[in-house]
């Protein structure tokens, strides 16, 4: 699985730096100089890590940075995470559609009778708290402006 | 001298400037503790507010406010993963690492003190250094300040990964920053570069969405795919015990602390490179504190001196900003602009008058960020057991929660939907890299240089053409830069051979 993300990440970043550079190319020098400087070398240095990846033989120590968990089976990890992918794209779709002040709620109750599992009245309550928490200090106090959402817009409610 | 830094400080313990001062804290604090909502956009939306206000009112409450927004940026990004600020999202990297062990306490109790620390030396460093520090910042042009994002790079890409392979993927990260920094329009010649026809690419990628997403993301997937709470169920008692433990590991770690305060303080003096280079260039400098490579693979997985580092450098940058901003007029950072226009609105022209006739102001100053922090601490203190109890808080309950705070902090870098997009966008390519096995922090450190680095590389061409690679300081930063590289090479040779020969 490390490797598959490097491969993905490796050629990403060749197919990036690659076309940065021959579309800088048609620019004035001023605008195509870091592009190009910098487009190059990123170039060179992801086609190596590909090349690492294909040919090399050890996988190559981890980042010091933080490490997923490895302790679940691959398939519940897969499951899980595609749920929390499924999750996140879901309550943007909300937001786009239904806007901010409405996705927060249903976004949050949701969560927590589908995915927690959780009683109707702790769900209701914990939704009510967030959406309180949400209301009063960015609508209320940091006055954000959130927009409709397009299905407010398309039936004419905003 | 010593009188001026007595009136100062009693000018801040006047009742009004001091109620202004614990106004600002009050703000800042929570300030901090909101993903997204940046110190330095308060400090802009803060600013109307002074005009009525005398110069060490509008200063203790502008500084009180600005100065403890690292210090609690820092507690949402080791309980949540979330930077709560950006110049915060160092401390993710191991804090959040210790509190998913069970170690919140202690790594709060050590971003706190070393932030408070940090903040002490920046403060200490503004009282000094301003008859030193002329020559040095005057003795740097663009090649100079171009070189050092190249070192800073050059620094985080060697050490955030073990070995050739690790090296590899830093620079290819940090290079990958410098990219993504490029799209929008073109400073030098307005041309729109990447921007595919649409108007929200323009004015390049903000920093909060990419942060954001990069680091809360993986880690909200994780939490989700583990199923526990973050610290995995580990008892409460030793959230409880941790604080002290944090408090010690400051001392017990003291010269780190402070060569980390120090480093804060010069980039903050720097004019351009800001709060978010400091905490990355201290934790390439904490990494390399390990004695060998075995010790080093420990960073990232919560190593304490992980947390100090960051924590102590982004508190220190700000009396390195003030620095310039003070005795020249040149703003350090973003958030130091904003104060300069803090200065005219309050009828003060920086620069010879702050060190002679409004010393006392330029003292209270001092005083505000070291009170401030002082005020901070205590109370982070007072509710760092509740605070660190958060961790052992069931996971769904705590994941739409803090999806909610991701989102309105990406949000409102621009108020625009294409934000969110961009969070989830560099969520996809930050969870990539994680399973990838690839360092995200020097990733982090190329965009946030990136701009400034153009900007120099090309007047450095422009004005010097290839003559300015000859430069003294600039082949100095260049054998540095070699050096950073080579570093961790001959270290890792060094434990092999130790390690063979043992055996």
């Amino acid at each position: 699985m490390p490797s598959k993300a490097s491969l993905f990440l490796g050629f990403g970043i060749m197919i990036l730096s690659g076309g940065a550079v021959v579309i800088a190319m048609d620019w004035p020098w001023k605008a195509a100089l870091f592009p190009i400087v910098i487009g190059i070398p990123v170039f060179c240095l992801a086609a190596t890590e590909v090349l690492w990846v294909l040919f090399g033989s050890a996988p190559g120590d981890q980042a010091m940075d933080f490490q997923l968990s490895r302790h679940l089976p691959a398939k519940v990890t897969l499951t899980r995470t595609l749920q929390a992918g499924g999750w996140m794209l879901g309550f943007f779709g909300a937001i786009v559609l239904l806007s901010f002040p409405v996705a927060v709620p249903l976004f949050v109750f949701l969560y927590l009778k589908l995915q927690g599992r959780e009683g109707w009245g702790f769900s209701l309550v914990f939704t009510l708290a967030v959406w309180a928490l949400f209301y009063g200090l960015f609508d209320r106090m940091l006055h954000l402006p959130f927009p409709d959402g397009w299905i407010q817009a398309w039936i004419g409610l905003g | 001298m010593i009188d001026a830094l007595v009136d100062g400080l009693l000018l801040i313990l006047q009742w009004k400037a001091f109620a202004f001062m614990l106004l600002g804290i009050g703000i800042g604090f929570w300030v901090g503790l909101l993903p997204g909502l940046g110190g330095a956009t308060t400090l802009a939306l803060m600013l109307p507010f002074v005009y009525a206000m005398e110069p060490v009112e509008g200063f203790a409450f502008l500084l009180g406010m600005h100065s403890v927004v690292a210090t609690t940026g820092d507690i949402t990004s080791v309980l949540f993963g979330v930077p709560g600020e950006a110049t915060a999202a160092a401390t993710i990297l191991d804090g959040h690492a210790m509190a998913k062990k069970g170690e919140a306490g202690r790594a709060l109790g050590a971003a706190l003190t070393s932030s408070l620390v940090g903040a002490l030396v920046g403060a200490l460093a503004l009282a000094l250094a301003v008859p030193v520090v002329r020559p040095l910042v005057l003795s740097f042009g663009s090649p100079e300040l171009f070189m050092l994002a190249i070192v800073g790079i050059a620094f985080i890409a060697s050490l955030s990964a073990q070995g050739g392979r690790g090296m590899l993927r830093g620079f290819l990260a940090g290079g990958l920053g410098l990219l993504v920094a490029t799209v929008g329009q073109d400073p030098q010649a307005g041309i729109a570069r990447f921007t595919f026809d649409s108007l929200y690419l323009w004015g390049g990628l903000e920093l909060v969405p990419v942060l954001i997403g990069i680091f809360a993301i993986p880690e909200i997937i994780d939490l989700a795919v583990r199923g526990t709470s973050i610290s995995g169920g580990a008892p409460p008692g030793r959230l409880n015990k941790g604080a002290l433990e944090g408090v010690k590991d400051t001392f017990r770690h003291f010269g780190l602390t402070i060569r980390c305060s120090l480093i804060g303080t010069f980039i903050g003096i720097m004019p351009g490179l800001g709060g978010a280079v400091a905490q990355w260039i201290a934790y390439g400098h904490a990494t390399q504190s390990a004695r060998n490579a075995e010790e080093r693979k420990q960073f990232g997985e919560g190593d304490v001196r992980g947390v100090l580092g960051p924590g102590a450098a982004n508190n220190s940058k700000e009396g390195g900003a003030l620095i310039p901003t003070v005795a020249f007029g040149v703003p350090g950072s973003s958030a130091m602009a904003i104060l300069l226009g803090g200065f005219f609105l309050m009828g003060l022209v920086p620069g010879p008058d702050m060190l002679t006739i409004h010393l006392a102001v330029t003292f209270s100053m001092v005083w505000t960020i070291a009170l401030a922090n002082v005020i901070t601490v205590v109370l982070c203190f007072l509710f760092l057991n509740h605070l660190a109890r958060l961790t052992n808080v069931r996971g769904h309950l705590l994941i739409p929660v803090i999806l909610v705070l991701v989102f309105i902090g990406g949000y409102t870098a621009n108020n625009h939907y294409g934000d969110l997009l961009v969070t989830l966008l560099f969520g996809g390519i930050g969870y990539l890299m994680v399973m990838g096995g690839w360092p995200r922090a020097p990733f982090v450190l190329g965009l946030v240089l990136g701009k400034i680095a153009e900007n120099y590389l090309y007047i450095s061409v422009a004005r010097y053409e290839a003559a300015w690679l000859s430069r003294p300081i600039v082949l100095v930063l260049f054998a540095l830069a070699i050096a950073v590289i080579l570093y961790p090479l001959i270290q890792a040779r060094r434990s092999r051979s130790k390690g063979k020969a043992h055996a």
